[in-house]
């Protein structure tokens, strides 16, 4: 039974919008959209100006081949419809894989898109039913990988010990997805491991058919990814673990050590690489350790974002930085023992001041839990306010960092305040960029 | 005044919904040929029949319509569907603040929210969680009116947004107004402007209640009459900018009369004054001719539904036809004499680099057609074609006064596939073209600009100066595009590049 209700100000498209993302972020992929002729252009737009400009990608945007159903099929059906938009697809557009996916409008009335796209399998054509309705974002990716998985991935009689897939860096919704996963493909390949990213650099459909050879998926997310890496599962042997996004020291040196005791790999070896990046890390942070200290960089960290996120960033924040954690705001846990699951994480935050950590969907409640977090302000002569306070959160809580005057860094879907091209703060090296992007917003006017 | 639009009626405002274009006044989406041909297709008929064989993704009415209602002061919009439709507020929502600060309005943040239907919803229908959105928004943001757009899940499912706004109008103080704008509905995007101004006009636009004075005041009623008798309403439109508005409100006041902007970014206040005019005057056909011809049978007031006033054309014609209204012609002429001297004496530079230059412009059908215009007659530019998202006959005027009557014209909402196979085959040294289409002519080597911006002034004389500027622009450093078609690749195969545009068009219902 559903218990959702409607969300003010989501950051989330829908599970078409999701697929559409996933696909644009897999190399050389066509998406054939059966829906009304809207849907394709406006999902992949949203990804365009809200994931730090990301673009529509190779066939986004007003160049997906789409069905473009209209009224008439919703009484007789646009089954027919797809079959010959599929065909003239394969002749209009090139492409190594063609993906089928469907709107809400196609799967109320209960066309076989799926079915369809079968009759042109031996064509690199494959179905995926991602309605809309399904869910957000993260029901499209799964959908979509676990599509890839039964139909693309090809099962491997050997295994490569070495060999992992990564699961739940969502592209688009992930807004430094590519960043975030050849930094993630270097660190694991410093520790001998070679990692399939789906929608890194170098990635090929060629290279994903081959994914079946991994020994191991990790799941960044504990909202999706479980889903296709489950398939694999079941397809190949090849366990899952769940992991957390790493980002700085502390979260980069744990993810190297679960992956390398997962998968056997020299302690040793893991130790030298934690040493040598924490190292680099040192010698480029040294620079703001002056200004840091000398005009008091120490902020109060506000932090609004998914479950993706928010922990990685307030852990960095608060055990690497040396922030006060505040207040966490996760907008995509509904479910209570979902939360209390989620929960648990905070158990590693090791500043003196723990931050309250608040479930929450609808984005203008935000300020209320920020005003609920202490004692108001009675105009008293003294008070000790929530200040100074920095927001990193999502391009929609800059009218929160601005009530607060607090300053801002948006660091997850949505982005539209800047452009973000190969950034990414997964690692050592990303945290390095965040720490830049974080401090530069508190230097500008200078 | 357009003859077309005085062949339509408008007494469609007793209907929940009103009818989509392809019933209210017919539509062609899919085209391929000459404009004389394409003109006497559509009188025809023929031209509305044909559909295509590849599709690709183009507008929903949704967009359209929201983009509209959602422009109104203290407004908070529901998206009765699931997380997707409008989700590309997300990545906009941002610009309510600037695009009312460029309007010297007071900044508001932009609250949206979304119904979330998911596959229960479907079964048992979304009202509940409607109705619970609905009180949210009233409860914590108390604003004037909240606006509920109807997507197409409760569209096929058949939930009934409206009597849940008879339910709920009682027990709240902002105004609701519901907005039938499913996007399976309609092919031709533009009837979600319909869509957007039915529910306006159906439960925004209510005139003040003016009782009788205890102390007459003659003089201030005698201003108040004045005022109205010389007030021109001019309609905005989402790709217009705040400069354009200026524009066009400082050429009406130079005849003397008292221009008004409306109806986009209006307030609740504004709307009830929208019948307190003499004239209405549209910029652009395609956008506002049911508000306009409604206004007209419930206020009488007449309306001027002619050019867009891109390029000195077009803009002499949008003046003229103002200052006949009022019997101000001479006065008009002189405006235009000494305004199109200074325009031409400025133009002249940009005459010299752009004179010979073949352009090819694509984008809504009034809007390429005039800059296509500005181009050729007052540039001296090769226009080598043109595209429109769609045709229907509010442009037959202004296709049939068209230098070259043989000019080559597609007609396709987006459909960025057969636009570059055209392109391939033409190309020009310059295209400007509609948001979405620029990208991909960048990825195909061709120098572009944008053929609307909100942030950039193209209508009236000034607009006119800043469009030649651009393309001068635009032609100063053509690297971008050079180094993106060597490092980018397009999705569409050679094959499909080599073939003759028109084997994708069919005889059909539209496509």
């Amino acid at each position: 039974m559903s218990t959702s209700t409607f969300i003010e100000r989501a950051k989330f498209s829908c599970a078409l919008g999701g697929a559409l993302t996933t696909l644009a972020g897999l190399p050389r992929t066509v998406p054939i959209v059966h829906a009304a002729g809207g849907c394709a252009a406006s999902l992949s737009g949203a990804y365009n100006t809200a994931a730090g400009y990301r673009g529509v990608g190779y066939c986004g945007g007003n160049m997906i081949p789409t069905s473009n159903i209209a009224e008439n099929n919703i009484v007789f059906g646009g089954e027919d419809r797809l079959a010959e938009q599929i065909e003239n697809t394969l002749l209009a557009m090139d492409g190594d894989l063609y993906v089928v996916v469907t709107g809400c409008q196609v799967e109320i009335i209960g066309d076989d898109a799926v079915g369809i796209a079968r009759r042109f399998s031996d064509r690199n054509v494959i179905g995926v039913s991602s309605p809309g309705f399904l869910g957000n974002t993260l029901a499209g990716y799964d959908a979509v990988m676990s599509s890839i998985v039964d139909n693309v991935v090809a099962p491997s009689p050997v295994k490569d010990t070495r060999t992992v897939n990564i699961f739940g860096v969502v592209p688009g919704h992930d807004v430094f997805y590519r960043g975030n996963l050849d930094e993630l493909a270097r660190l694991l390949g410093r520790v001998g491991v070679k990692a399939n990213t789906f929608f890194g650099t170098g990635e090929s459909i060629e290279k994903i058919r081959g994914c079946g050879a991994a020994s191991l998926s990790i799941v960044l997310s504990p909202k999706t990814g479980v889903k296709p890496a489950g398939r694999l599962r079941e397809k190949t042997g090849a366990p899952y673990i769940l992991s957390e996004i790493p980002i700085g020291p502390s979260g980069s040196a744990d993810f190297l050590r679960q992956i390398g005791g997962a998968l056997g790999v020299d302690p040793r070896l893991v130790e030298d690489v934690i040493a040598d990046e924490t190292e680099y890390y040192y010698s480029y942070l040294e620079r703001i350790v002056d200004i840091y200290s000398d005009i008091d960089f120490q902020r109060y960290a506000i932090v609004a974002a998914d479950s993706y996120y928010a922990h990685a960033y307030t852990r960095f924040l608060a055990n690497d930085l040396g922030w006060i954690p505040h207040l966490t705001a996760i907008n995509d846990i509904d479910d209570p023992e979902e939360q209390a699951e989620y929960l648990k994480r905070f158990g590693d935050i090791t500043s003196e001041t723990r931050p309250a950590v608040v479930f929450e969907r609808n984005a203008g409640q935000l300020l209320r839990h920020v005003r609920d977090s202490r004692a108001r302000n009675r105009n008293e002569k003294y008070y000790d306010a929530l200040s100074p306070a920095y927001v990193v959160g999502t391009g929609i809580e800059r009218s929160l960092a601005d009530k607060l005057g607090a300053g801002f860094l948006a660091a997850a879907f949505p982005v539209s305040n800047r452009v973000v091209l190969h950034r990414g703060y997964a690692g050592w090296r990303g945290a390095l960029s965040f720490v830049e992007d974080l401090i530069t917003n508190l230097v500008a006017a200078r | 005044m357009s003859k077309y639009s005085d062949e339509l009626t408008y007494g469609f405002t007793g209907q929940v919904a009103p009818p989509v274009r392809e019933t209210r006044i017919g539509v062609c989406s899919a085209y391929c040929g000459a404009c004389d041909e394409l003109i006497a297709d559509v009188q025809s008929g023929c031209a509305q029949l044909q559909g295509r064989r590849f599709a690709q993704s183009g507008g929903c009415q949704l967009m359209l319509a929201v983009g509209i209602v959602s422009s109104l002061t203290n407004v908070v919009v529901i998206v009765h569907s699931p997380l997707g439709c409008c989700s590309g507020f997300v990545g906009s929502g941002g610009l309510r603040k600037t695009m009312r600060a460029s309007k010297g309005k007071r900044e508001e943040e932009f609250v949206w929210l979304h119904t979330n239907l998911d596959e229960m919803d479907v079964v048992r229908g979304g009202l509940d969680k409607l109705r619970e959105a609905v009180l949210y928004a009233e409860r914590e943001y108390h604003p004037d009116a909240i606006i509920i757009a109807n997507g197409c899940v409760p569209g096929i499912i058949g939930d009934d947004i409206d009597s849940l706004v008879t339910e709920l109008g009682g027990r709240i103080s902002a105004k609701l107004v519901p907005i039938h704008c499913e996007g399976f509905k309609s092919r031709y995007v533009a009837s979600g402007y319909d869509s957007a101004y039915h529910g306006v006009l159906r439960h925004l636009v209510e005139p003040l209640v003016k009782y009788e004075r205890a102390i007459p005041d003659e003089k201030q009623e005698t201003l108040d009459r004045y005022r109205i008798s010389r007030t021109v309403n001019i309609f905005n439109v989402g790709s217009n900018s705040n400069g354009d508005e200026v524009e066009l409100s400082r050429i009406v006041s130079a005849l003397g009369l008292i221009p008004r902007v409306l109806p986009l970014h209006a307030s609740l206040d504004d709307l009830a004054r929208i019948g307190e005019a003499a004239l209405n005057v549209s910029v652009c056909a395609t956008h506002d001719d049911y508000l306009l011809g409604h206004l007209k049978e419930r206020f009488g007031t007449p309306y001027i539904i002619d050019t867009l006033p891109i390029g000195i054309r077009s803009t002499n014609l949008w003046l003229l036809r103002i200052a006949e209204f009022f019997g101000l012609e001479a006065e008009a002429e002189r405006v235009i004499k000494l305004e199109n001297d200074q325009l031409n004496a400025a133009l002249e530079p940009f005459r010299r680099e752009l004179r010979g230059k073949s352009v090819y412009v694509g984008g809504g059908e009034t809007r390429i057609l005039t800059t296509a215009s500005f181009f050729a007659e007052d540039l001296g530019m090769d226009v080598v074609g043109v595209k429109a998202h769609n045709v229907d006959r509010f442009v037959e005027e202004i296709m049939e006064e068209l230098e070259d009557p043989r000019l080559e014209i597609t007609v396709a909402a987006g459909q960025p596939a057969e636009e570059l196979n055209v392109l391939a085959r033409l190309r020009p040294d310059l295209y400007c073209g509609h948001v979405g289409a620029n990208g991909w002519v960048s990825r195909l080597g061709i120098p572009n600009l944008p053929l609307f911006g909100q942030a950039l002034n193209y209508m009236g004389y000034t607009g006119a100066y800043e469009l030649a500027r651009k393309a001068s622009k635009a032609l100063k450093n053509t690297n971008f595009v050079k180094n993106i078609s060597r490092g980018v690749k397009l999705p569409l195969s050679a094959e499909w590049l080599a073939r003759d545009t028109k084997l994708n068009i069919k005889e059909t219902e539209a496509v």
